[in-house]
């Protein structure tokens, strides 16, 4: 019986699908605009490791983030504002 | 009559040869179908109206329990025929534009076939049709929770049972549950074995349960499912690429949700890593739980990762955060978050986010306050290398006061009438109020009103001052945290660095180690000091072999 699915009606399925596509395009915009789509299934079920990046370095990944960030600028507009600040403030306790 | 007949003798063919893949193929409930399902409800609805038991009689008729059974061959069971029966009750009531009764004939469905698998001499044959309705369900509760006067009929319908009503994805859930439990407990292969029978289902099953409860923001209520494939689960690595990807993705979202953040990132970076780049949407949608979950722990996405075609975009939620994390202003933190909220919200990071960060950025500003007061000196001049409070008070009291709409004074002479006149309103108000407020570099906002801010706006709370007790307070939190290096004074107020001569005399690199590296060393310490293996994740299982 389910062999036979070639034989399907497209006018049937139009029907089954009216529920469906009505309740799809209902949720698109917000989807779409807010970047916030389902984690879908995959459409494959398995692939082979060498085509992942955990099979590359030894699944190195520091070269993906930043772990010594700290800022020594301190010239920059705030610590600018910040040292005239401290400066009045503290010239302001010794009078 | 024929049609339903002739359908019941196939089905029985596939359940003597135990043809699952067959089954699953056959027992179908989700359009688009071939037009003969439509031709068998119609049919079922003329011949087997409700409250006849004419279909129990037929499909009993039709799938008889067979007497002996030959070795690898099959036989209906009861819970088979009473799931059959389900089965065309679906197909004879379904009416596909109303989801609301669509909802109770498929959970009522799954619920049967939940019972039919449970056999555990033929349930495996189910395995693969028990997948299919999972997943209708799923897909149909997912859209269901996104249409309110859908969900409120379906509650009204489900009234007047007692205690706390259950929401329709913990519904599905406990029925899937029962599926996954049967998958578990299934004896055919061992634990560390490749899965056989139901055993093969198990991370399907848990992935459509996580998906549905987290979702549902009910992460909490997988505990019981987790602690279970935690003790005795098959290892992960003996799945499909696909089920271990998004298994380690739901994995992540869950101790996220439980704000075991190292956790997540760990199975964040493994789903990560284990998922092609081909799967360009799979892959941006774990970098959108990744990299917040990095920064959480102190690590911040290089330009390299946020170069990729994954990441089209991402760099402009996150750089303007890690810019006022680095610098410790928390006018620009909470003008990158508020600016971020949208896009994290729909996420489901943003609380964590907000409100963890906000340590990262005092750390940060208490490092940048040291680096402008401290001045070593040399020799028998030569100070200790300490952080005034007072002085940490004071910046942050400026930047509360900037975040309550206080703006710069002009700094050049141009600007001195209308200097002139805000100096006039300064000494008013100062005649009034706080002696500190004769110093400030800054002008009051217009109107002498200060902004309101939300409870979570400010640096202490909303509008409440800065004061030298919410300081010591923060101060001793990062101390405690580790975030910072050394004692607090309480006689004199000040933050103390130890460590200067192993940090090669370096007093702000003593003082202020990095967040990550701090974060991997407290959390290998463990609870009890004894170490722990911070890569171990709780219902992660690995094989006897680590992987």
């Amino acid at each position: 019986m389910a062999s036979s699915s070639a034989q399907s009606k497209p006018d049937s399925k139009a029907t089954d699908n009216k529920a469906e596509q009505t309740q799809a395009t209902q949720q698109k915009p917000a989807a779409a605009d807010m970047d916030h789509d389902e984690f879908e299934d995959f459409k494959v079920e398995d692939w082979p490791e060498e085509e992942t990046e955990a099979a590359q370095n030894g699944g190195e990944t520091r070269h993906l983030w930043e772990e010594s960030w700290d800022d020594d600028d301190t010239t920059e507009d705030f610590s600018a504002q910040l040292r005239e600040e401290l400066k009045k403030v503290n010239e302001s306790k010794r009078r | 009559m024929a049609l339903v007949t002739q359908f019941l003798s196939g089905i029985r063919g596939h359940v003597l040869n135990q043809e699952d893949e067959q089954l699953a193929q056959w027992l179908r409930v989700e359009p688009p179908v071939p037009d003969h399902y439509h031709r068998l409800a119609a049919e079922l609805r003329s011949a087997f109206p409700a409250k006849s038991d004419a279909l129990s009689k037929l499909i009993d008729n039709c799938l008889p329990e067979e007497d002996e059974v030959q070795e690898g061959k099959g036989s209906p069971w009861p819970g088979f025929n009473s799931f059959m029966k389900e089965y065309m009750e679906y197909w004879r009531d379904v009416d596909f534009d109303d989801a609301v009764k669509l909802h109770s004939l498929l959970s009522n469905l799954l619920n049967s076939c939940a019972n039919a698998l449970a056999n555990p001499t033929y349930g495996s044959m189910l395995l693969k049709t028990s997948m299919s309705i999972s997943k209708s369900l799923c897909k149909l509760v997912m859209i269901l929770m996104k249409q309110p006067h859908l969900l409120a009929q379906i509650h009204q319908g489900a009234s007047g049972e007692e205690g706390e009503r259950k929401s329709i994805a913990e519904t599905a859930a406990d029925i899937l549950q029962k599926i996954f439990t049967s998958c578990l407990m299934d004896r055919t292969s061992k634990r560390f074995d490749p899965p056989k029978g139901k055993k093969v289902g198990v991370y399907t099953f848990a992935n459509l349960i996580l998906r549905l409860f987290i979702s549902s923001h009910k992460s909490r209520l997988a505990v019981q499912m987790l602690t279970n494939i935690d003790n005795i689960g098959p290892p992960l690595s003996l799945y499909p690429a696909s089920q271990r990807v998004t298994y380690l993705y739901h994995l992540g979202r869950l101790w996220y949700n439980c704000n075991h953040f190292m956790r997540a990132q760990t199975c964040f970076s493994e789903a990560y890593l284990q998922c092609p780049p081909a799967f360009l949407s799979h892959r941006r949608i774990i970098l959108s739980y990744l990299i917040p979950t990095n920064l959480l722990l102190g690590r911040f996405p290089s330009a390299q990762l946020l170069s990729r075609p994954e990441a089209a975009g991402i760099g402009e939620i996150f750089l303007p955060i890690c810019r006022a994390i680095k610098t410790g202003d928390f006018v620009s933190y909470y003008d990158a978050m508020e600016r971020a909220r949208p896009w994290l919200e729909a996420k489901g990071v943003y609380w964590a986010l907000f409100e963890n960060c906000k340590t990262l950025v005092w750390r940060s500003l208490t490092r940048k306050t040291f680096m402008l007061t401290y001045t070593p000196g040399q020799g028998s001049t030569k100070k200790a290398p300490v952080l005034d409070l007072e002085d940490v008070v004071t910046v942050a009291t400026y930047v509360q006061r900037r975040l309550e709409g206080w703006t710069p004074a002009p700094r050049h002479p141009g600007h001195r009438t209308n200097g002139q006149t805000n100096s006039m309103f300064m000494r008013a108000v100062a005649n009034s109020a706080d002696a500190s407020l004769r110093a400030t570099t800054l002008m009051p906002p217009p109107g002498g009103k200060a902004r309101e801010l939300p409870m979570d706006g400010g640096l202490i709370f909303g509008n409440e001052p800065v004061t030298l007790e919410n300081v010591r307070g923060i101060v001793v939190g990062l101390v405690a945290m580790g975030l910072l290096n050394g004692f607090v004074s309480y006689s004199q107020n000040k933050f103390a660095i130890e460590g200067t001569k192993r940090a090669g005399g370096n007093p702000v690199a003593a003082g202020w180690p990095e967040v990550w590296k701090v974060g991997l060393e407290r959390l290998s310490e463990g609870p009890d000091g004894e170490g722990v293996d911070i890569r171990r994740v709780p219902a992660w299982v690995k094989g006897t072999n680590g992987r």
